[in-house]
């Protein structure tokens, strides 16, 4: 799905900018504290969060992420936004209602922003390595691996379920019609996806699955010999794909 | 229904968040016990599939937005409430993570709200209707859908109660917005449960060995599991009536005013609960609703030790009946 891929543009371009050479784990504090900085500021400051919101269009444009992309991204973004705010003095006859919907848009906003940059600029691989690092449980990191490698089977798998689907079918019919045919999809996904995973799963006994999780990555990096700066494989999620 | 940053007060997040670490610790435990190693590949694959699940769309009537599954309740049917608690846990981190829906900051509270009460409490709520109403395919249906519709209101009231928490810091009334949070999730409820039945359904009719009967359990379990079951349905309850409850004296009140009995009554301090509300020095509209919530929850204690108490006088009769023991 070209549309899957360009969401995660950070995984096929890595090392491109400055930011994206920067430690993940510096990337990952620097959003997390832009977020709860904006969340901190009272109304009564808005220049600190238009400053913010500066600082974090420049972080952007560093990372090199297109407007075009930030456009799209904010296209879909803003409208719902805007509505939720707009639900605050709809509903409410308090006469702070509109600061609050203002400082909601702001903070939602510089917020957003923030996060967008940082999937921009940290792939999955260095996050679970960050994770690793911070003494995340491992089954859970192997899980997140687990996942993403499989999300991205699973939507070729409905791409082809949804075009036999169409392929049989003239469209139309009610509301209640559709509704049901889409049930059936998802029902036929979850009977392939289960299906592989108990095919999975026997395969991994067979070459010697305990339940115990090793990672190849560790291994390499704790090492003191030339295998020590061997090039990871940015393909797939280390150390969990089947 | 994902949370966005800036909607909640860090403070908020925080505790939440540190709620919601416990949480997946705790699954993280159970679930070794329950599927040992087909643990890692079974949860990644229901989280994927949640995920891919989220992508197919369900046309609104008449409108031009759609609406999509949540997947919390029909995750836990599948693989049991800690499975699904990691499953939905793991969509949301990679939501928020790779793909910017919903906060970095609000994940804590967004795993609390659907992760949490969508698996535990869905499969709590769903567990306690199969063990009354039996285990036909109508059973198990009916028990799902009445389990996501609860869970999604009773997400929408833990929302509520966390916005109200954020908003009250900074001086805001936001009952209004109460009052369309759960006007909308209710309707949100009716899709989930249409949606988690219709696929369950379609699940039962293939393959109806994917979906665990619930086994016997001991006493303690089968407890928790009421409880945590009553638990959700009293959010859910509480969410719809607070945004409704009447500003008016209620009957007694209004007669004692107009008759002037009022004025005879001499004062006395409250008691805990006085007039509904909980003397908090941050007095506010919501803790009405809080008063409600610790209400609601002290009669469920009460009615756990009561149902105790009747087991225990209850066992020596069992034992009696089966001298073997």
């Amino acid at each position: 799905m070209a549309d899957s891929r360009s969401y995660v543009a950070g995984q096929l371009a890595p090392d491109l900018s400055l930011c994206h050479r920067w430690p993940a784990g510096v990337k990952l504090c620097c959003a997390l504290l832009v977020i709860v900085v904006s969340g901190l500021i009272p109304l009564e400051h808005w220049p600190a969060q238009g400053l913010l919101l500066v600082a974090v269009f420049m972080a952007l444009s560093l990372a090199g992420v297109t407007l075009r992309y930030l456009a799209r991204r904010l296209l879909l973004f803003l409208p719902a936004l805007f509505v939720f705010g707009l639900s605050i003095p709809m509903a409410s006859a308090d006469g702070l209602a509109w600061n609050w919907a203002v400082s909601l848009w702001l903070r939602c906003t510089v917020s957003f922003l923030a996060g967008l940059w940082l999937i921009h600029v940290l792939p999955l691989r260095e996050l679970l390595t960050v994770l690793r690092r911070w003494h995340c449980p491992v089954v859970l990191i192997a899980m997140i691996g687990f996942m993403y490698r499989y999300v991205f089977i699973l939507w070729d798998e409905l791409r082809r379920l949804r075009s036999a689907r169409d392929a049989r079918d003239f469209g139309g019919g009610s509301t209640w019609r559709e509704w049901s045919i889409s049930a059936q999809l998802i029902g036929l996904l979850l009977l392939r996806a289960m299906e592989r995973a108990e095919r999975t799963h026997r395969a991994m006994l067979a070459r010697g699955w305990d339940g115990t999780i090793r990672n190849l990555d560790e291994e390499l990096s704790t090492s003191r010999g030339p295998m020590g700066d061997l090039p990871s494989d940015g393909h797939q999620p280390s150390g969990s794909s089947p | 229904m994902h949370i966005r940053d800036g909607i909640l007060g860090p403070e908020v997040c925080v505790a939440a968040a540190a709620v919601s670490a416990v949480a997946i610790a705790y699954s993280l435990r159970r679930l070794r016990v329950d599927l040992e190693d087909r643990a890692v590949p079974l949860t990644g694959m229901m989280a994927a599939i949640v995920f891919a699940a989220q992508m197919v769309n369900f046309p609104l009537l008449g409108l031009p937005v759609s609406g999509h599954l949540l997947g919390g309740v029909l995750a836990a049917v599948m693989l049991g409430p800690w499975a699904g608690c990691l499953a939905i846990s793991l969509v949301l981190i990679v939501q928020a993570v790779l793909f910017s829906d919903g906060g970095l900051l609000s994940l804590g509270a967004n795993i609390l709200n659907m992760a949490v009460v969508g698996a535990w409490g869905g499969h709590a709520v769903y567990a306690a209707l199969r063990r009354c109403l039996g285990t036909s395919v109508t059973a198990t249906v009916s028990s799902a859908a009445v389990a996501a519709w609860l869970s999604v209101l009773a997400a929408a009231a833990l929302f509520c109660f966390e916005f109200g928490m954020s908003s009250h810091a900074r001086g805001f009334d936001p009952r209004g917005v109460f009052t369309l949070m759960v006007v909308y999730h209710a309707l949100i409820g009716i899709g989930e449960a249409l949606i988690t039945s219709a696929v369950l359904a379609f699940v039962l009719s293939r393959r109806a060995d994917l979906i665990p009967l619930p086994e016997p359990m001991r006493p303690h379990r089968a407890l928790g599991q009421f409880a945590t079951a009553g638990f959700v349905a009293a959010l859910a309850v509480a969410a719809l009536l607070a945004p409704f409850k009447s500003e008016l004296p209620d009957g007694l009140d209004a007669v004692s005013q107009r008759l002037g009995f009022a004025t005879l009554e001499t004062e006395r301090p409250p008691l805990l609960l006085g007039d509904y509300t909980i003397p908090l020095p941050v007095a506010g509209w919501w803790s009405v609703s809080l008063a409600g919530l610790l209400g609601t929850a002290i009669v469920f204690v009460g009615a756990i030790v009561l149902a105790r108490v009747v087991r225990w006088n209850a066992s020596p009769l069992q034992w009696a009946d089966s001298p073997d023991g």
